[in-house]
């Protein structure tokens, strides 16, 4: 057990090795930016993954609460010039804020009931920053959003600092969410993933375990669209779409649900997947469903996802009774 | 999470394998990178970006089949340059920014591409001008209207497109002198193109002192809009003029006559297309004003070969092909010009090339890179067919 | 117009496209209430259905029959089309759905994510991504009741859908295969003890949602007469919408709330603000959700513990 672990120590240790030498092996610009595409949606699916994953809620609106980060930090820096690492606090606790406002109709509300109620405010939020020109500048977006500069170092549209600013993020992120997750809270969100009156009657306060998965998921999204927007210079309501939502939650399942090496392996194949299929243009997305029906079915847990198994009726051919894998309950 | 029981399985195998496969790609990755950055090839690139798969699809298409007659045109003409040949390199931005940021990227890194020809919405190619100016390349776009985009002083920005500023107030003087009109209602579709007309045409009509019923927006994709209609329908209008492209345009037309609203009903270049009419049908379409950039394509020589072409190749035009067309001769002539397969080269041959007779009509570029000739065509639906009938303004 | 008049139209044409949201709104209610699994893919199903249409009807011209009259060539377009969406389902179902049913819940979601990227751009190659054409089928007359319009076709999509409704509302309640379906909704573990074929009822269920969509599909196709690929995006979404908004899983919840979408969707652009359709569409639903977490028709399901 101990070899075990040393050797995935070194392991991790090796992949975060990769992954840090990369822009200087590698220094093609459309390489590096396609990496920083591909960290903000892992930066974005390790949030998705608190709700969805940890606490079991299903988020079909998340790209609104990336909208609302990337939102927050361009209005900000465009009106009151407030710097890009302020504006990493303000899209934060801001979309966080934003996060559990969201949340209130889910305390009524249960499964499915919920998801479509995540995803009608993801589309209105899409509509009004659309339609809001005062504020938002409508289709148009907003634009001449300031890049980072750290300590004197401008980011410019150079991808290299981006990819290392993201690289620092995601390894804090991840260092976070793994004691979050044997935290209370996180033993409170997996009670509650499991078995909502089960958890309630033992304790845990269903409430604040749902403010607090939406709070956190939406403090992560906000980070994202902050980093988004400084590195674009411009946004507009075309980057936040129905789409950009369904993606991230098919990374998250591809990935394992509940688990952070799903959720950054699903973000890399699915982000970078369509990269690898340029050159096809017209069926790139064709190949891409099918790429992405194949990997469910190849592994219908997801990547890192674990099968729990029990005892129950197979309802499967001919009605044999067997042990079958039980679905994970959402 | 503990399992319950535990089935024997290859778990672990399995994990590792995902491993070595996902740093392999990433290495993999990295590698084409490398042998790229090295190759001298013979071939001379023109990239076209617009969105080539998702809903936008078709004008997207359109656009990069017009860029890729011209590439072949010119191959068949003979060398641009000596050893070389052209070629057209499509990328998808599917109307993303993100991934028009990619596709920019993907350009810059590639040494033998020389200019680009796009993006098509405004909303991408505000980002990818920023990388396109960083890596020194020519980008000329050849339908996004934003008027903003030429104010952010990058040397490489060109535009074949008139902009919005300039086709709106346009349309609306013609509306009023030329068609009398005194009251009438706007409509857009809330992208950036179809928005940014609209406004711009509100603004001149209300110079105009023309009576604007009201100003309201639809979303694009959507199919039904009897609602809006009916809403207009008590007020009476003149005129509906619609700041749009031709699928809903063409269900506007129709949903408004079969409510029997008689007003009449104009656009932009957005509707002045053969598939506008066809899906409204010829008797729905009949006596429908669209503007466009330029007068009479079919009088000038070159552009009636120009469509021959086109139709003989791809089948009907969309009305963004000839802007296709024009955008990849101006940088295949910046190439010749230029003498090499440079991009600092081929950037300073463009800015003198003092005129480019296209197919839709002179270009001339001004310092900002904006087309400086704006004439700007009225077209009407005679008999099924878009007839010329004279200048807006 | 007097504003009865137009209050009037908004409610004929709100109830025309509501009847198109209801009978795709089924296609997602049956599948769930038996299956317990969104079928993101329905939509997708829909637009096919329109396209179907439109070969069919090319094919249909390509035979002599030519002027035999659409009032017997209509049936056969509609009978052609289902056919195909109903086993375009079934096939969807089998490949894409059942090695998951015993998979965590939300993998069949992502391979009918997969589904419909694939069926849109499929689509999309094989017709091309232009807008396309579609006939009327049968000629139009309006008739007008003072300022209001109503056509024939409208009033032919309303009753048509309607029949439809009824048929399947018959077939669930009192055929046997409609018992096993409510039994299969019930309680999956016990319907199987009894004896009940799980994988073919469930695609049964397809093959009836994929059907219904398949005849939605035509309509609009009829009724706006422009088809393109990314019609099941919009039109699905609402539909899923409706279904939820009149409790999903319950069949006369998925009319009830489709006839309420289209109309209060439609009063909220033409009362309020057009650009702002689709926000009244969702905010309803989430109105309505907040005040009836199970929809209007849906009942609340007692949890054991």
């Amino acid at each position: 057990m101990k070899k075990l672990l040393t050797f995935s120590r070194f392991k991790n240790l090796a992949i975060l090795l990769v992954f840090f030498i990369f822009p200087l092996i590698d220094r093609s610009p459309y390489h590096i930016d396609v990496m920083v595409s591909a960290g903000v949606f892992i930066i974005l699916a390790l949030g998705l993954n608190v709700i969805v994953g940890y606490a079991g809620i299903l988020n079909l609106g998340y790209a609104a609460l990336f909208a609302c980060g990337a939102y927050l930090y361009a209005i900000s820096n465009i009106h009151f010039h407030i710097p890009f690492w302020t504006g990493l606090f303000i899209s934060g606790f801001g979309t966080a804020l934003f996060g559990m406002l969201l949340a209130f109709p889910a305390l009524r509300l249960s499964g499915d009931y919920l998801a479509i109620v995540t995803l009608g405010a993801g589309e209105i939020v899409r509509i009004i920053l659309n339609n809001v020109d005062q504020v938002t500048g409508g289709p148009n977006g907003l634009l001449g959003i300031d890049h980072p500069t750290f300590f004197g170092l401008r980011f410019g549209v150079k991808s290299g600092p981006y990819y290392y600013l993201i690289f620092v993020m995601v390894i804090l992120l991840v260092f976070f969410l793994k004691r979050l997750e044997s935290s209370r809270l996180g033993r409170a969100w997996t009670a509650m993933r499991e078995d909502e009156l089960a958890a309630s009657s033992m304790g845990v306060n269903l409430m604040w375990a749902k403010l607090t998965a939406f709070g956190i998921g939406g403090f992560i999204a906000g980070i994202a669209g902050c980093v988004f927007a400084s590195k674009q210079g411009s946004i507009s309501p075309d980057s936040f779409d129905f789409v950009v939502s369904v993606m991230v939650l098919a990374m998250v399942v591809l990935g394992g649900l509940g688990t952070i090496r799903g959720a950054i392996t699903g973000a890399l194949i699915l982000s970078l997947l369509p990269e690898f299929l340029r050159g096809f243009e017209m069926y790139r997305m064709l190949f891409f469903g099918l790429a992405m029906i194949l990997m469910m079915l190849f592994r219908p847990q997801g990547i890192f996802g674990e099968v729990r198994y029990k005892t129950r009726f197979s309802s499967g051919k001919k009605g044999r009774f067997s042990l079958t894998p039980e679905a994970r309950k959402q | 999470m503990k399992k319950y029981a535990r089935q024997p399985t290859n778990e672990g195998a399995f994990v590792k394998r995902i491993h070595f496969v996902l740093i392999g790609s990433v290495l993999a990755l990295s590698f084409t990178g490398c042998t790229q950055n090295t190759s001298q090839s013979n071939v001379i690139k023109i990239g076209c970006s617009a969105p080539l798969t998702g809903d936008q699809a078709q004008i997207g298409i359109d656009t990069c089949r017009g860029a890729q007659l011209a590439v072949d045109q010119a191959n068949q003409k003979g060398e641009v340059l000596p050893g070389k040949t052209l070629e057209l390199l499509e990328l998808d931005d599917q109307h993303n920014p993100a991934q028009a940021v990619n596709v920019a990227k993907k350009y810059v890194s590639d040494p033998d591409v020389i200019a680009v020809v796009g993006h098509f919405n405004s909303s991408c190619t505000k980002p990818a001008s920023a990388i396109y100016n960083e890596g020194g390349m020519v980008q000329i776009t050849p339908a996004s209207t934003n008027p903003e985009l030429s104010k952010q002083g990058f040397k490489t920005f060109f535009r074949a497109a008139a902009t919005d500023d300039v086709q709106g107030p346009a349309a609306a003087k013609y509306v009023a002198s030329k068609l009398g009109v005194k009251r009438l209602f706007i409509i857009d579709d809330k992208t950036t193109y179809g928005k940014g007309l609209a406004d711009e045409f509100e603004k001149e009509a209300r110079k105009q002192s023309i009576e604007i019923l009201g100003h309201e927006g639809i979303t694009q994709g959507d199919k039904d809009f009897t609602p809006l209609l009916t809403k207009i329908k008590p007020m009476d209008p003149e005129l509906i003029y619609f700041g749009g492209i031709y699928p809903e345009g063409s269900l506007l037309i129709r949903q408004a006559r079969g409510l029997n609203i008689t007003s009449k009903f104009m656009g932009g270049d957005g509707l002045a297309t053969p598939i506008f009419i066809e899906l409204a049908s010829k008797e729905i379409a009949e006596g429908t004003y669209a503007s466009m950039v330029g007068g009479d394509m079919r009088k000038i020589p070159s552009a009636a070969q120009f469509i021959k072409d086109y139709e003989a190749k791809y089948g009907s035009m969309g009305q963004w092909s000839a802007y296709g067309f024009d955008s990849a001769n101006v940088v295949i002539e910046a190439i010749r010009k230029a003498g090499q397969n440079n991009r600092e080269a081929v950037l300073k041959a463009m800015r003198e090339i003092p005129v480019f007779k296209g197919v839709t009509g002179e270009i001339i570029f001004d310092e900002k890179g904006d087309n400086k000739n704006q004439f700007i065509g009225v077209f009407k639906v005679e008999n099924g067919e878009l007839t010329y009938v004279g200048p807006a303004a | 117009m007097t504003p009865l008049d137009v209050f009037l139209q908004q409610i004929v044409n709100g109830l025309t496209i509501g009847m198109i949201y209801a009978l795709i709104a089924l296609g997602y209610t049956i599948v769930y209430g038996i299956a317990q699994l969104i079928n993101f893919a329905h939509g997708e199903i829909f637009m096919v259905g329109a396209y179907f249409g439109l070969l069919a009807y090319t094919l249909i011209q390509l035979l002599p029959v030519g002027s035999v009259g659409f009032l017997f060539i209509l049936p056969l377009i509609f009978l052609f089309v289902m056919t195909l969406t109903a086993l375009l389902g079934v096939i969807v179902e089998r490949f894409a759905y059942r090695p998951l049913r015993e998979a965590p819940r939300l993998a069949p979601l992502i391979t009918a994510i997969g589904v419909s990227f694939l069926l849109q751009n499929a689509v999309m190659i094989l017709f091309g991504p232009a807008d396309k054409r579609f006939p009327s089928l049968i000629e139009i007359h309006k008739l007008s009741f003072h300022h209001v319009t109503i056509t024939n076709l409208q009033i032919m999509i309303t009753g048509f859908s309607l029949i439809l409704m009824l048929v399947l509302h018959t077939f669930i309640k009192y055929t046997r295969m409609g018992k096993a379906m409510r039994a299969l909704a019930d309680d999956r573990e016990a319907a199987c003890l009894m004896g009940i074929n799980v994988n073919q009822i469930i695609s049964i269920a397809f093959l009836i949602g994929s059907a219904l969509a398949g005849a939605g599909g035509i309509m609009f196709g009829m009724y706006y007469n422009t088809i393109n690929f990314h019609d099941g995006y919009l039109a699905g979404l609402k539909a899923f919408s409706a279904a939820v908004l009149g409790g999903i899983g319950n069949i006369p919840g998925a009319m009830v709330g489709g006839v309420l979408l289209g109309i209060l969707e439609g009063m909220g652009a033409g009362y309020i603000s057009s650009e702002w359709k689709n926000v009244f569409a969702f905010f309803i639903l989430i109105l309505i959700l907040l005040f009836r977490p199970h929809g209007l028709l849906g009942s609340r399901v007692v949890k054991k513990v």
